[in-house]
């Protein structure tokens, strides 16, 4: 492989990274409070609102439920808004925030209902307030499997950010179509495949690792 | 202490509504440990957790410490549930805090500095027999060794009143124990009024002043722990004193036939029972002394409730006729818990 193309392979996994990064970013400080919210709102937890709770989830269901690929191309006109173009890494975070947010709420949703409920009974008796509850015990408590559900989100949105590529996002998805796939470059299509399972298995053990460093049950 | 005044709790659920206590009224004076006992879907976790109003009740009022909690709005009663501690059967420790942590957790709630905590927390660590696992996590620990930190836990913002709620079902009968002596010493040296919901009247009997049972949401019977163990009123509390005091006929007596009236040369049976001073006094050896009678005990069983001491003995006098009565005489002038079970022929007995 010639050293201009390694060069071009840096370069997108340097804009995977960044698409990745930013995006994750972006849903984890959007999706913990969405995950939040749909556990405290539900029936019998410290803050029941079941109209919130309904209208959240329903958003959250419809979201996951649009293919990417297809969410991709509908909001392309909130990404020109958004990101100033519909061309591009800072065009990809868009979509790949949007359809990342849902999926980090449900995530942490999921984690938060682990924990025991008989725990934040033990805080309520000790006179602890919902915003306490939430930043004291069902947070914290959470943290380990929280911390494999947003792994899960990372690797879901190497993947996402593949199909970016096909919109002209960048990155390693968008190398592997142009290069692998249109000029029939197997070399590249093999280090594109090579270099993405290496990220999504270097991920998944570092979320392995800080999760069970985490974790003191 | 604590006052409820015709507590009712009403849960509504999609296939009707269950009302788990219908009316409860006790009054709970301050520095008395004040037990609940009954079977499970009784209403007693329920009642307990109405005191801190993590249940709210349907109708009635709950006076803790003078102050009115069922009207109170959510923020005040945070700060009043700062002053009522509670432990828990299966502890709710936070997993993810050491026993320190745990410890200083309602301290920080309270909005207490680092040093303040720190200051508070070693003593209440060393109260409980836990200093040396301080930086242990809850994962490490043993059930009562869990517990012991739930009970330091529940100090630490030195309450008024503990409430357990059955505080040591999941443990076994020595840590039960154990427990049991560490909430009597606390109550001792705190003066602090301690509430505890069990199904276990071992519970009742090692550490309460009085009791209620309870039973399908309403207090059948209350009392001080003693005249409820010698004078029970109601099937429920006999059985739950069943499960600790053998009062059952020994298996041999199971197919003879006993006399409610005197047969001549018959002997008679009687179950006695003795409580405080009276367990201590010589009374079979003065029978035997007095009257010409032999007797025979059949079983004895000795036991304290809390520090009374409390015994039965199931005896066999045998005799003139007329001694066993003049005996049996004797025996009623004394403040003693007599049952005539019956008269039974001697050649009887003796076949038996």
């Amino acid at each position: 492989m010639s050293p201009e193309m390694i060069a071009l392979l840096v370069e997108s996994l340097g804009e995977t990274l960044y698409m990745v990064g930013v995006s994750a970013a972006i849903s984890t400080i959007l999706g913990v409070p969405l995950g939040v919210i749909l556990v405290t709102t539900s029936r019998g937890h410290i803050l029941e609102n079941m109209p919130v709770n309904r209208i959240l989830g329903a958003i959250a269901n419809a979201t996951r439920s649009t293919p990417f690929i297809i969410l991709m191309v509908a909001i392309i006109p909130v990404t020109r808004v958004l990101a100033g173009t519909s061309i591009g890494t800072n065009a990809a975070i868009v979509p790949l925030s949007i359809a990342a947010i849902p999926f980090v709420g449900r995530v942490v949703e999921a984690s938060l209902r682990e924990v025991d409920f008989g725990l934040i009974e033990a805080a309520q008796a000790m006179g602890a307030s919902p915003f306490q509850i939430i930043s004291r015990v069902l947070i914290p408590e959470a943290m380990p499997s929280m911390v494999l559900g947003l792994t899960l989100t990372v690797i879901s949105l190497i993947g996402y950010s593949a199909m970016a590529g096909a919109i002209g996002g960048g990155g390693l998805g968008d190398l592997a179509i142009r290069f692998g796939y249109q000029r029939f470059r197997v070399d590249v299509m093999i280090a594109t495949v090579v270099i993405l399972i290496a990220l999504v298995q270097l991920v998944q053990s570092a979320g392995d690792i800080v999760s069970h460093r985490l974790n003191k049950k | 202490m604590i006052r409820l005044e015709h507590l009712q709790k009403i849960y509504q659920g999609d296939t009707g509504s269950l009302e788990a206590l219908r009316g409860v009224s006790a009054h709970i004076s301050e520095g008395e440990i004040f037990g609940v006992i009954g079977k499970s879907g009784a209403g007693k976790s329920t009642l307990i957790r109405c005191i801190n109003m993590l249940e709210r009740p349907t109708a009635g009022s709950v006076i803790v410490d003078g102050e009115e909690l069922t009207t109170m709005p959510e923020r005040q009663l945070r700060d009043v549930r700062k002053k009522i501690g509670m432990i828990f059967q299966h502890f709710n420790l936070l997993s993810s805090r050491t026993v320190y942590g745990n410890v200083a957790f309602p301290l920080e709630l309270a909005g207490k500095s680092a040093a303040e905590i720190a200051e508070a927390v070693d003593p209440l660590l060393e109260l409980v027999g836990l200093a040396d696992k301080k930086h242990q996590y809850p994962a490490q620990l043993s059930g009562g060794q869990k517990q012991r930190v739930g009970i330091a836990r529940a100090l630490a913002n030195r309450p008024k009143v503990l409430l357990c709620d059955e505080a040591t079902s999941a443990l076994d009968p020595q840590t039960t124990h154990s427990i049991l002596t560490l909430l009597k010493d606390i109550n001792q040296r705190f003066g602090l009024t301690i509430v505890i919901i069990t199904h276990e009247m071992q519970v009742i009997k090692e550490i309460c002043d009085r009791v209620a049972v309870i039973e399908n949401g309403l207090i059948i019977e209350e009392g001080s722990v003693v005249d409820l163990f010698v004078r029970p009123q109601t099937p429920t509390t006999r059985e739950f004193i069943r499960t600790i005091i053998n009062h059952d006929m020994p298996d041999i007596f199971s197919d003879i036939k006993f006399s409610p009236v005197p047969v001549s040369g018959s002997s008679l049976m009687l179950r006695l029972s003795f409580i405080g001073s009276s367990a201590n006094e010589p009374v079979i050896a003065g029978l035997v002394r007095r009257f010409n009678v032999e007797v025979n005990i059949l079983f004895g069983n000795i036991d304290h409730l809390k520090s009374t001491p409390f015994g039965t003995l199931l005896v066999e006098l045998s005799g003139e006729d007329a001694a066993i009565q003049l005996a049996l005489n004797y025996l009623n002038a004394k403040e003693l818990g007599i049952e005539v079970i019956g008269y039974v022929a001697r050649n009887d007995r003796v076949a038996g």
